[in-house]
C-alpha cells in the first residue's frame, strides 16, 4: 500500500469510472474516507514493518526480568489494544455519519425525483413514473439535487454503480432498493453493473446524464413529446 | 550389557513398527495412519494449488491487454469460478487440515489421531470430490456462476447446464471430509494429550488448530444446508431461493457467507499458528504473551462468525444493521493486533537466527498487515459501497489469503521438511524462490488496489481501453507470471532437497516442541514410548527426552496384544485416564468413500435409483465399520493381563467416542439451526412468503409420534443410567424395546410425510417442511438402527455391565433426536398455526 | 455462574453470550422494524435505539461482573504454587469476559447515532 501513492500521483485519479474523481457529495465523502484511511494506514504499515525489521537486527541487552516482562506487556497493550481501538473509534466516528448522509432520507425538503430502474440480463430499463418516459441504458437526472433510483431486477442479481456519483446498490429480483444519487454539476457519468450476472456482465454499462435545471426541463419536454 | 539392551530395544521398536505400519503394496490404500494421511492431504492439496494457479495464469493472460479475445466470456466465467473454488475448497483448507493432522499427534506426544479410519475416509472424500469438481473443467461444463454461486444466477433457469450441480454436489462431498477432520482434531487435542500436558502447557499451535477445528464444525454446516437446498431447487424444483412461491435469493447469500466469512479465519488461524510456532524458535525466546494469544485465538474464533454481512453491504440492509457488522468486523483488528505485537515483542527480546523460513514469515507480515488494513477499510460501509465487487476487493482478498495463509504455509513447509525427509532444504534456491514470489505477488496485487479504485469491477472478462486500467492490468499480469516462476523455483527446491539436501541432525532448528523428539525421517508410531510433560517447552527444558523416549523409558513402550494403543487424558489437566485402543489398517474408508463418490456421480447424471442403491451401500459400509469398534474383540484384543489402571477406553463411561459424538452433534445442530434460521428468514423477509390456511401436517399424529419417541429415549436413558452404575439388568430386552418404540415413532412420522398434501414445488413453506420431515426421519431411523445393533451386541457380549461404552456414545444421539423433534414441532407447526389463528 | 471460576467453560462462555446478544440484536432489529417501525423523524431517538442501548448495558454489565469474579478468583491466596493451570484458566477467562463486555457494548454504539430502519 505504501508504494501506491506514487503511481496514483503519476496517473492522476481521473478516469470515467474513478472513485477518486468524485462528482457528487456522496462520492466525495467516500473519497475523503479513502484518503484519510489511506494516509493513516500507510503510516501504520510502515511503522510496524520498520519495527519488525529493527527487532530482527536488534541484539537484546541484559535487562532484568521484571523490566523485560513490563516491556513485553507494554508492546501488547499499546500495539495490540490501544492502536486498533483508537483507530476503529476514529474510523467509525467519521464513517458512520458519512454513511448516514448518503442514504435516502425522507428529507424535509422538496420531493425527491423518483426513477425506476429494472435490471435485465444484460441491460438496464429506466422508467420515470411521473412522466411516462422509458429509456434503455441511460438515465437522465437534474444536477445539483438528489434523485432516488428504485432498483429491482427482472432476472438475476445485478448492481447499479456510478462510481463518480456514489456507491453501488444491488438490484435483486423481488426486492426494491433505493439508491440516492446526487451530481454536483451537469455532465455525463458512466456506470457499470458491478455484480456478476452472467455471460455479458462485462458489457452491462450505462450512462447517467446530469442536466442543469433548464436543460433537464428541456429534456423532459422533448422526451415527453417523443413518447 | 548395553548391546543386549540395544538389541531388546530394537526388537521392541520392530514390534511397534509392525503393529503401526501400513500394509505393503496396494495395501497402502488401506492406511489410516495420521502421518500417511496427513502427507497425502498436503501433497494432493499442492497439486490442486498448481491447477488453481494455472487457471489464474489464464485469467491474467486474458486481462493483460484491453479488449482481448483469447478467452471468451463463457470460458472465462468457468475459469474464475473454478480458480476460487479450487483454491478455497481444494487447496487452502485441505492442506492446512493435512498439516494439522500430520503435526497434532506429534506435538501432543501421542501416536495417532483418535479416529484413524475417519482420517482415511476424509482423505478419500476429499480426493474423489476434488476430482469430480475438476472433471467438470475437462468435460467443459465447469460451474460458471462464481465460487459464491449466488442465486438466481446459479439456478436451473439461468444456469441450465450441469455446472452448478458439479459445484454443489462435489463441494458438499469435500466438506464431509473437512467436518470429519474437524471433529477428529477437536477430540484428539482435547482427549489424547501427553500425560501432564495441561491446557496451559499446550503448544500454541494446538490452540490455533483447536479453534480452527471447532470453527469448521460450526462453519461448514450452513453451506452444506445451502447446497442441499439449492440442489433440491435445481433438481426437484423445490422453492427456497426463487421469489415466486415465497423464497428469497438473499437467503442463499446469508447461508453462504455465514460459512464464507468464518472460512477466511479457518484458513488464517492455522497459518497464524505456524507463525506463532516458528517465531519463538528462530528468536530463541519463548513466545511473548502466551495467554494474550490464547485470548486472541478464542476471540477471533467467535467474532469471525459475526462478520458475514460485510460481504452483503450492498444488498440493501438497513444502515444500522450494517453498522453492527462494521463494528464487529473492525473488532477483529484487536486480536489480530495483539498477535502482531506479541510476535514483534518476541523478536524484540529474542536473539534472532535468520533462516529461510523466517524470510517467508517476514513476507507474511508485510503482506498480511497490508491486507488487514485494507480489510478495516472495507468494513466501513460507506467506503465498501464504492469498492465492493471491484478489483480493490480482489487485491485485498489476495493480500489476506496469500499473505495470511500461503506465506506462513511455505514457511511451515520448509520448517517441517526435515521432519519428513530427514534432509535440510537449500538456502540459496529457497531465497530466489521467495524473492520472485514476493516481488511478483506485490507487482500483481499492490497496484490492483488502484485498478479497483479506478472503477474496474470484478469478474469481467474484458474491458475497454481508455479508462486508465491498461497499464495497471499489464503490470498485474507480468507480476502474476513472475509469481508463477517463484512457485516453480520453490517446487524445484523442495523436490531437489529430497535427493541432494544435507542430512538433518536431530532437532535441526532448535525447536521447543515435541514433534522434534521423534527420530528423522519420521516413523509410523511417532514415539517409541509416550513421555510425561511438565513444561510448555519440552525440547528446551528437557532435551534428554529424545534419548529417554527412544530407550522406551516412558509409557506404553511395548505392544500389548497387537493393539494400537495411545493414552487418553483429561481435557483440562492432561492427566492420563485410559488406554485408547485404535483401529488398524482398513479398507472400509476407501470403500465407503467410493460408494459416496458413485452416489455423487449418480446424482449428477440424475440416475436417482442408482443413487438410492449407493446411499444404502454407504450406510451398510459405515455400519460394518462401526461394528468393529468399542469392545468388539477385533477392536480391543486383549491377552490375559488386560490393564486395570488405566483401563482400556472401551471399558469406561467417558471415552473419546462420546466426545466425538458430541462434537458431531454440534455440527448437526448447526445444520438444524441454519435451517431454523432459513425458515424464520423466509417467513419475515421473503417478499412473497405465504402461510397456508391449514397446515398440511396433522398435529395429533405428530404429537403421538413424539410421545413414542419420548418413551423410547426415556427407556434408553434408564438403561444407560444402569450401565453407568455397572448394572445391566434387562439390557438386551431394553434395547429391543427402545428400538420398537423408536420404529413406531418413525413409522408414524413417515406416514405423515407420505400422506400430507405438501406442495414443495409451489410454496417455500411446504418445501421447508418437507426438508425438516426428512431430517427428522433420518435421525430417528439412524437412532433405531444404532439401537438394534446394540441389542445384537448385548447378546454377543460386546456391550455389558463391564463394557458400558457404546450405549453411552449413542445416548446423546437419542437426546438430540428428541430435542430437534419437539423443537421442530414447535417452530414449524405450532408457531405458524398460532400465527394463522392470531 | 454455576461453574467454579476455574472451569474451562469460562474460556468461551463470555463470547457465547456475546454471540447470543449479536444474534438477538440483528434478528430483533429486523423483527422490530417489521412489526413496529418507528417514525423516521425520530432519527436515533426511537424505542428501538433505547432498547438496544439498555440491553447492551445489561449484557455488558453482567459480563464485567463475570470478569471481576474470575479475576478475583485467580488472585485467591489459597491457590497453591502448583495451581498454575487454575490461574491460567481464570485469568484468561477474565480477559475473555472483559473482551466480550467490550464487544457487547461496542455493538450498541451505532445505536446511539443511527436511526434503526433506514
Amino acid at each position: 500500500m505504501a508504494g501506491l501513492g506514487i503511481p496514483v500521483l503519476l496517473s492522476g485519479c481521473g478516469g470515467e469510472l474513478s472513485v477518486l474523481a468524485p462528482a457528487g457529495p456522496n462520492a466525495q465523502a467516500s473519497a475523503w474516507l479513502w484518503w484519510g484511511m489511506f494516509g493513516w494506514f500507510t503510516a501504520v504499515l510502515v511503522v510496524v514493518v520498520a519495527l519488525w525489521l529493527f527487532a530482527l537486527k536488534r541484539t537484546p541487552g541484559n535487562a532484568p526480568d521484571a523490566h523485560i516482562r513490563k516491556g513485553q506487556s507494554r508492546w501488547i497493550i499499546w500495539g495490540g489494544l490501544v492502536l486498533p481501538v483508537s483507530t476503529i473509534a476514529v474510523v467509525l466516528a467519521f464513517g458512520l455519519p458519512a454513511g448516514q448522509g448518503m442514504l435516502p432520507q425522507e428529507a424535509a425538503d422538496a420531493k425527491v425525483l423518483k426513477i425506476e430502474v429494472t435490471a435485465h440480463q444484460w441491460w438496464w430499463e429506466v422508467n420515470y413514473p411521473d412522466s411516462d418516459i422509458s429509456l434503455k441504458n441511460e438515465v437522465h437526472i437534474p444536477a445539483g439535487k438528489p434523485v432516488d433510483l428504485h432498483l429491482t431486477s427482472a432476472d438475476v442479481i445485478h448492481s447499479f454503480w456510478v462510481p463518480r456519483l456514489g456507491g453501488k446498490l444491488d438490484a435483486i429480483p423481488g426486492h426494491t432498493n433505493i439508491l440516492r444519487l446526487h451530481a454536483d454539476e451537469a455532465g455525463t457519468y458512466r456506470g457499470q453493473c458491478a455484480e456478476f450476472c452472467g455471460r455479458e456482465h462485462a458489457h452491462m454499462a450505462f450512462t447517467v446524464t446530469a442536466h442543469d435545471a433548464s436543460g433537464y426541463q428541456q429534456w423532459t419536454e422533448q422526451e415527453g413529446r417523443d413518447e | 550389557m548395553s548391546e543386549r539392551i540395544q538389541q531388546r530395544n530394537h526388537e521392541r521398536e520392530q514390534r511397534l513398527a509392525h503393529v503401526w505400519g501400513n500394509l505393503p503394496g496396494w495395501g497402502a490404500l488401506a492406511a489410516v495412519n495420521h502421518t500417511t494421511v496427513g502427507l497425502r492431504f498436503i501433497a494432493t492439496g499442492l497439486v490442486f494449488f498448481l491447477v488453481g494457479g494455472l487457471l489464474a495464469m489464464l485469467i491474467r493472460t486474458q486481462l493483460a491487454l484491453p479488449e482481448q479475445d483469447i478467452i471468451e466470456s463463457a470460458l472465462y466465467n468457468q475459469l474464475f469460478t473454478m480458480h476460487g473454488t479450487v483454491m478455497m475448497f481444494l487447496f487452502a483448507i485441505p492442506v492446512l487440515e493435512g498439516l494439522a493432522m500430520y503435526l497434532i499427534p506429534k506435538m501432543i506426544g501421542t501416536r495417532d489421531l483418535v479416529f484413524p479410519r475417519l482420517s482415511a475416509l476424509g482423505y478419500f472424500c476429499y480426493l474423489f470430490g476434488g476430482l469430480i469438481v475438476l472433471s467438470s473443467l475437462v468435460l467443459e461444463v465447469a460451474p460458471d456462476a462464481g465460487w459464491f454461486m449466488y442465486t438466481p444466477l446459479s439456478s436451473a433457469t439461468y444456469s441450465p447446464g450441469p455446472g452448478s450441480d458439479f459445484w454443489l454436489l462435489g463441494i458438499t462431498f469435500v466438506e464431509i471430509s473437512a467436518i470429519s477432520a474437524g471433529v477428529e482434531l477437536v477430540v484428539s487435542i482435547l482427549r489424547t494429550r501427553a500425560n501432564g500436558m495441561s491446557l496451559n502447557r499446550m503448544p500454541i499451535f494446538c490452540w490455533y488448530i483447536l479453534a480452527m477445528a471447532l470453527m469448521i464444525v460450526f462453519g461448514f454446516p450452513p453451506l452444506i444446508l445451502g447446497s442441499v437446498l439449492l440442489e433440491l431447487e435445481r433438481a426437484a424444483g423445490f422453492v427456497f431461493f426463487a421469489t415466486a412461491g415465497g423464497g428469497d435469493p438473499l437467503l442463499w447469500q446469508h447461508l453462504f457467507w455465514l460459512f464464507g466469512h468464518p472460512e477466511v479465519y479457518i484458513i488464517f488461524l492455522p497459518a497464524a499458528g505456524i507463525v506463532s510456532t516458528l517465531i519463538p524458535v528462530f528468536a530463541r525466546h519463548p513466545l511473548v504473551g502466551y495467554r494474550w494469544i490464547v485470548l486472541s485465538i478464542i476471540t477471533m474464533g467467535f467474532i469471525s462468525f459475526g462478520l458475514w454481512v460485510h460481504h452483503m453491504f450492498t444488498v440493501g440492509i438497513p444502515h444500522l444493521a450494517q453498522a453492527f457488522f462494521s463494528v464487529a468486523s473492525m473488532l477483529v483488528a484487536i486480536p489480530t493486533g495483539i498477535q502482531i505485537f506479541a510476535w514483534l515483542a518476541t523478536l524484540w527480546y529474542g536473539k534472532v537466527v535468520f533462516r529461510l523460513p523466517m524470510l517467508w514469515i517476514l513476507g507474511f507480515l508485510v503482506v498480511f498487515v497490508c491486507g488487514g488494513l485494507t480489510g478495516v477499510m472495507l468494513a466501513l460501509a460507506p467506503f465498501n459501497w464504492q469498492v465492493h465487487d471491484t478489483h480493490f476487493v480482489v487485491a485485498h482478498m489476495h493480500y489476506v489469503l496469500v499473505g495470511g495463509m500461503l506465506f506462513p504455509l511455505v514457511a511451515g513447509l520448509y520448517y517441517w521438511l526435515p521432519h519428513v525427509s530427514g534432509r535440510m532444504p537449500s538456502d540459496s534456491l529457497g531465497r530466489w524462490g521467495f524473492w520472485l514470489f514476493f516481488g511478483g505477488f506485490n507487482l500483481t496485487f499492490l497496484l490492483m488496489h488502484l485498478t479497483g479504485l479506478l472503477g474496474m469491477p470484478r469478474r469481467i472478462y474484458t474491458y475497454e481501453a481508455g479508462l486508465g486500467w491498461e497499464w495497471l492490468n499489464l503490470v498485474s499480469s507480468i507480476g502474476g507470471f513472475i509469481m508463477a516462476i517463484g512457485v516453480a523455483v520453490v517446487i524445484v527446491d523442495i523436490v531437489l532437497h529430497f535427493r541432494f539436501g544435507q542430512r538433518a541432525e536431530q532437532n535441526p532448528w532448535g525447536a521447543d516442541t515435541l514433534e522434534w523428539a521423534i527420530p528423522m525421517p519420521v516413523n509410523t508410531y511417532n514415539f517409541s514410548s509416550l513421555p510425561e510433560i511438565s513444561t510448555r517447552h519440552p525440547m528446551w527444558n528437557a532435551p534428554e527426552l529424545v534419548e529417554s523416549i527412544a530407550a522406551g523409558e516412558h509409557g506404553l513402550a511395548d505392544v500389548q496384544a497387537l493393539r494400537r494403543d495411545i493414552y487418553g487424558s483429561d481435557a483440562t489437566t492432561g492427566k492420563v485416564r485410559e488406554v485408547v485402543h485404535l483401529p488398524t489398517n482398513s479398507w472400509l474408508p476407501l470403500m465407503t468413500a467410493l460408494a459416496l463418490a458413485v452416489l455423487c456421480i449418480s446424482l449428477l447424471v440424475k440416475a436417482y435409483l442408482l443413487a438410492v442403491v449407493f446411499t444404502v451401500m454407504a450406510l451398510v459400509l459405515s455400519l460394518r465399520w462401526s461394528w468393529e469398534n468399542g469392545a468388539h474383540p477385533r477392536a480391543a484384543p486383549t491377552d490375559d493381563n488386560e490393564p486395570g489402571a488405566p483401563p482400556l477406553h472401551s471399558r469406561t463411561c467417558n471415552g473419546p467416542g462420546l466426545w466425538g459424538m458430541v462434537v458431531s452433534l454440534m455440527a448437526d445442530g448447526t445444520f438444524f439451526v441454519s435451517l431454523l434460521f432459513g425458515w424464520f428468514y423466509l417467513w419475515t423477509a421473503a417478499p412473497e412468503w405465504t402461510l397456508p390456511d391449514h397446515s398440511p401436517i396433522q398435529l395429533v399424529p405428530m404429537i403421538f409420534s413424539g410421545l413414542l419417541l419420548t418413551a423410547a429415549v426415556g427407556v434408553f436413558w434408564v438403561l444407560v443410567r444402569g450401565l453407568r452404575r455397572r448394572r445391566a439388568t434387562h439390557l438386551g430386552p431394553g434395547m429391543w424395546l427402545v428400538a420398537a418404540l423408536g420404529a413406531g415413532h418413525w413409522a408414524l412420522l413417515a406416514g405423515q410425510l407420505m400422506s400430507a398434501p405438501l406442495a414443495p414445488t409451489e410454496r417455500a413453506h411446504d418445501a421447508v417442511l418437507t426438508v425438516i420431515l426428512f431430517y427428522l426421519l433420518l435421525h430417528s431411523g439412524l437412532a433405531v438402527i444404532f439401537t438394534l445393533l446394540q441389542a445384537v451386541r448385548v447378546r454377543l457380549g460386546y456391550t455389558a455391565a463391564r463394557l458400558p461404552y457404546e450405549p453411552i456414545v449413542i445416548q446423546p444421539f437419542w437426546f438430540y433426536t428428541l430435542g430437534v423433534y419437539w423443537l421442530s414441532l414447535l417452530a414449524f407447526l405450532l408457531l405458524p398455526n398460532a400465527w394463522s389463528v392470531g | 455462574m454455576k461453574f467454579s471460576p476455574f472451569h474451562p467453560i469460562h474460556l468461551v462462555l463470555g463470547l457465547v453470550i456475546w454471540a447470543a446478544w449479536f444474534v438477538f440484536l440483528y434478528g430483533g432489529l429486523s423483527v422490530g422494524c417489521a412489526i413496529a417501525p418507528p417514525a423516521s423523524e425520530e432519527q436515533a431517538g426511537t424505542w428501538i435505539n433505547g432498547a438496544i442501548v439498555a440491553i447492551a448495558l445489561l449484557v455488558g454489565g453482567y459480563l464485567l461482573w463475570c470478569a471481576y469474579r474470575c479475576m478475583h478468583a485467580s488472585s485467591d491466596p489459597k491457590l497453591q504454587k502448583d495451581d498454575r493451570l487454575k490461574v491460567f484458566i481464570s485469568k484468561t477467562a477474565a480477559a475473555v469476559y472483559l473482551v466480550s463486555a467490550f464487544a457487547s457494548l461496542a455493538l450498541a454504539v451505532p445505536g446511539l447515532v443511527l436511526p434503526p430502519c433506514v
